[in-house]
């Protein structure tokens, strides 16, 4: 018996998040942007097996929530009538992946909305809000990470193999981009970027500013593989029977650079998808409607919302198990990579 | 007769930037001249750091000499751009010290040697398999053998399979930079006794670069001997072995362990 | 000596490349002040033409960058539009809240992180390095912003500190002792959220590094010579350590400006990072191109630090640099 190796098992872990999230519809019982404004700031609400009298019921049901006496904005359960949970049950249109028109939903209910995680203050549904946040704010991670990964190996493979006064120029221009932090490299370069625009082209231009900024590191590590593969008595042997540059790039030298390109991937994208969420976060990012990780913790700066509704702070956490698995990921591969080597110096937060 | 190689006043300095200081410049090769007359071996000994695997890198056109010339066939190697080269390159192999460097450890053995023909575009495609696998019989190295990566073959199994490489393109002269050093005794003679085979069917000219005056004697018709970026002696290998004149050549044959005299201990004891 | 020299020269082209960076960025951003100005019907043509012209916003970019860099090393960063008042003072304030805040919250992160990673090192493996390497790593998983929005939440919902300035209202009529205690109350939780933010990453080094010394061979001899494990442990073993450590330091101090900006804005801390965002958002372009700059000088200089720290402790590396 044999374990799997650890890099798969993570993989594994992270796919079926992503899974998650990208099936987004199927699993939130709503659409993220209707409104209900019967029903503003709900409070999460419990699922019940047993109700008021003492039986127990067979589907899970939930208690419909009504005012406090003499509060304007705290509920309580109404143990008169019972809601039934329906699993599977036909909801809200949406399309799964973006394509598939459907309506099935894990779960819905007839009448009366079931907030899990509470509303927000227009009555939407947090649950569907966070799982559809979620698809904006990793899809900007994955592309970000994925224009950074290209910029840097293509910086780093010019670097690294034509040599000369272009590795010269490109590696003190990493290392002025290193010596920036990133969270100011993401302000400045936001602040070049005009303020109000649609979601859309916010979310395209968040994915271009975190691409831009982190593509020193990956560069500095391609071009000291690129380096020492080019030295390589393969390489040089293949030359030595008519190779052209561009024949022992493909062939030999990029295949040597792939596992410090995933290695850093599964750095990248956890700190992309951070940094997508302090953009929004700061009001710098994609706007509402539509929801992302970020934005949806943005009402957090309103000081009544942080004393009164800690529910609001619930989006904050969707991204751990993100992280734990993109971090564990990234050390099992680079444990693979030279298992002797004590940790390498990564800084995972964003200053 | 006219010689297949020959290298005039070759210069190679190392370190030779614009912002260098004249003082950090290395110089590699000092003034070589050598020459390689066809189907003989000719063997290039010197201590390490002598500069001689610079010089087979010059001659492989690798490297690019800082002056002097190398010219092979009677053309001068610095005359022609890239694209003559590319032609050129195929008369000219180089066979590595370390094989577990020079063979790509992801690609299969039948990959290996069949890259030489997808570079130069030789061949079809079915007959390109087929011409890599008469290779692989040439050094013995099996059918089954030749599915497996690189890294799975053992040393004298690897050098075998650069060897095959280099023979794909039917070079006129191969390089043999110290190509035997890193192998065990049996495994060494195993393959130069190959070379030779290879040398008598077909018609191959060696130039063979080693530190050890043995293997030399075993395999060279002719043998330089360098020291500190220059060709210190040259001649046949009888007047080099026997009657050397530069105080680096009888250095190095004296480190060269022998049994032909047994030490006074042993006879007496 | 030659690699101090080095060292420094290299710390200078950074300071450069960062300063035209930073103007080239703020100088190319589409809308500025004025911008914004020429759509307000009330101000005329004219006026924003004769502004315009007073900063120098007509001129030539090179022309603009050499009067500024000149201006920059006087100490002046021109002017804020926003708040109709030299860039200089209104960044030292707030560079000073700042500092304020990260020097405490690093020395505060320094004194736990050294004896938690040699005592983690010392016991590698066992119950208090599992338990220290846990805690870490779960810290670790938990980004910055998510930290300190909880713990903001966590403030509010306790009511044990206040949730944001620098001090409370009547604080002049205050007794020098109640002074420090409501500044401390006010620092209280930014502090805790740069310590928690920061702490996984220092301890994971100095428990690596001094791992790493504790299985050399030196130091199995020094423990067979009798001498006592815990001078041993701090003595010895942590000066051994030191070098890597010595550049994280000087990363530290480097970040002394940059590496609060969040739990800033969130906190509301009157520091650097409330400011930048600000000036952002209204395009005031010398707010933003000083407070850059301040940040990246500290940044710089704290490499610089610790390349000077590395070249005092380590002997190596002065032989090494004066051999070549």
């Amino acid at each position: 018996m044999t374990r799997p190796p650890k890099p798969t098992k993570w993989l594994v872990v992270l796919l079926l998040l992503h899974g998650i999230v990208a099936a987004a519809g199927f699993f939130a019982p709503y659409d993220p942007i209707e409104q209900d404004r019967e029903r503003p700031y709900f409070p999460p609400m419990r699922i019940h097996l047993i109700d008021a009298h003492g039986h127990l019921h067979l589907r899970p049901f939930f208690y419909p929530l009504r005012l406090r006496e003499g509060s304007f904005d705290r509920y309580e359960e109404d143990t008169a009538t019972t809601i039934q949970l329906r699993f599977l049950a036909s909801g809200a249109r949406y399309r799964l992946l973006g394509v598939v028109p459907a309506r099935l939903h894990l779960f819905g209910t007839a009448g009366s909305r079931i907030y899990l995680l509470g509303s927000d203050a227009y009555g939407r549904d947090q649950l569907s809000r966070i799982l559809y946040g979620g698809q904006v704010s990793l899809l900007a991670g994955l592309l970000g990470a994925g224009v950074t990964l290209l910029l840097g190996a293509l910086i780093g493979v010019a670097a690294g193999y034509f040599g000369g006064w272009r590795d010269e120029l490109l590696m003190r221009l990493a290392e002025l981009f290193l010596a920036l932090p990133w969270l100011y490299l993401l302000f400045a370069l936001r602040a070049f970027l005009p303020l109000a625009v649609s979601p859309l082209e916010a979310f395209l231009l968040v994915v271009v500013v975190i691409g831009m900024v982190g593509w020193a590191r990956p560069a500095r590590l391609v071009r000291g593989v690129v380096l020492s593969a080019k030295e390589r008595d393969f390489v040089r042997a293949a030359r030595g029977f008519g190779a052209s540059n561009l024949y022992l790039l493909q062939r030999h030298i990029l295949p040597e650079t792939a596992s410090v390109v995933l290695t850093q991937a599964a750095i990248l994208v956890p700190q992309f998808v951070l940094a997508e969420m302090t953009l929004s976060f700061l009001g710098l990012g994609v706007p509402e409607p539509t929801s992302s990780w970020g934005n949806l913790l943005a009402t957090l700066q309103q000081y009544n919302v942080l004393v009164s509704y800690w529910w609001m702070y619930l989006p904050a956490l969707a991204i751990v198990p993100f992280f734990l698995g993109y971090l564990s990921l990234a050390s099992a591969l680079q444990e693979r990579a030279s298992p002797y080597k004590i940790e390498e110096k990564t800084n995972w937060n964003l200053s | 007769m006219q010689p297949l190689l020959k290298v005039e006043n070759l210069v190679k300095h190392y370190g030779a930037g614009r912002s260098a200081r004249s003082k950090d410049k290395l110089a590699a090769l000092d003034g070589v001249s050598l020459s390689v007359l066809p189907k003989t071996t000719t063997a290039l000994v010197g201590e390490s750091g002598s500069g001689k695997s610079t010089l087979a890198l010059c001659i492989a056109c690798l490297e690019h000499p800082t002056s002097g010339s190398i010219s092979f066939e009677g053309i001068d190697l610095a005359s022609l751009d890239e694209n003559q080269l590319r032609l050129l390159r195929p008369q000219i192999q180089l066979v590595f010290q370390d094989p577990a460097s020079s063979l790509n450890p992801r690609w299969t053995a039948l990959e290996i040697v069949s890259e030489p023909f997808f570079v130069q575009r030789r061949y079809s495609k079915p007959d390109r398999a087929v011409r890599a696998l008469r290779l692989l019989d040439r050094v013995a190295i099996s059918r089954k053998m030749a599915a497996r990566s690189a890294c799975e073959l053992s040393g004298g199994q690897k050098q075998r399979l650069a060897i095959a490489r280099a023979l794909a393109l039917e070079p006129k002269l191969i390089i043999l930079d110290e190509a035997l050093s890193a192998l065990d005794c049996s495994v060494q003679a195993q393959i130069s006794n190959l070379l030779l085979e290879l040398q008598a069917s077909l018609g191959l000219t060696y130039l063979f670069i080693t530190h050890d005056f043995g293997m030399a004697a075993h395999l060279a018709d002719q043998i330089a001997v360098m020291d500190r970026g220059r060709v210190v002696e040259s001649g046949s290998a009888e007047n080099v072995l026997y009657s050397p004149n530069h105080e680096a050549t009888r250095a190095l044959l004296a480190a060269t362990p022998r049994f032909s005299e047994p030490p006074a201990e042993l006879v007496h004891a | 000596m030659r690699y101090l020299i080095r060292r420094t020269l290299h710390a200078v082209f950074l300071l450069l490349g960062v300063s035209l960076l930073t103007f080239l960025f703020s100088a190319l951003t589409p809308g500025n002040y004025f911008d914004e100005m020429r759509l307000n019907p009330q101000i005329s043509p004219e006026t924003v033409a004769a502004l315009r012209a007073q900063y120098q916003l007509d001129r030539p970019l090179p022309v603009r960058y050499a009067r500024w860099l000149n201006a920059a090393v006087h100490g002046q960063l021109g002017f804020s539009f926003a708040y109709n008042s030299p860039v200089a003072p209104l960044l030292w304030i707030r560079a000073r809240n700042t500092l304020f805040l990260t020097v405490t919250a690093t020395l505060l992160a320094w004194l736990l992180a050294l004896p938690l990673g040699v005592w983690s090192a010392a016991r590698f493996g066992r119950l208090p390095d599992r338990v220290i390497s846990w805690t870490t790593a779960s810290l670790l998983v938990i980004p910055d912003l998510v930290l300190a929005l909880g713990l903001l939440i966590l403030a509010v919902r306790t009511g044990w500190f206040p949730t944001g300035g620098l001090l409370s209202v009547g604080f002049d009529e205050l007794s020098a002792l109640q002074k420090l205690g409501d500044l401390a109350r006010h620092m209280a939780l930014p502090v805790v959220a740069l310590v928690l933010a920061t702490l996984p990453m220092l301890v994971r080094h100095v428990r690596a590094s001094v791992a790493e010394v504790l299985d050399a061979p030196f130091l199995r001899a020094a423990l067979g010579h009798g001498i006592p494990y815990p001078k041993l442990l701090y003595r010895y073993a942590l000066r051994a350590a030191a070098n890597p450590l010595l550049s994280l330091f000087g990363f530290s101090i480097g970040t002394l400006l940059s590496g609060s900006l969040l739990v800033e804005v969130v906190m509301s801390w009157p520091g650097l990072g409330p400011l930048l965002l600000e000036s952002i958002l209204a395009r005031d372009l010398y707010v933003v191109i000083g407070g850059v700059l301040l940040s990246m000088i500290f940044l710089v200089g704290g490499n610089l630090f610790a390349d000077f720290l590395l070249y005092w402790a380590d002997p190596r590396i002065r032989t090494a640099a004066s051999a070549k």
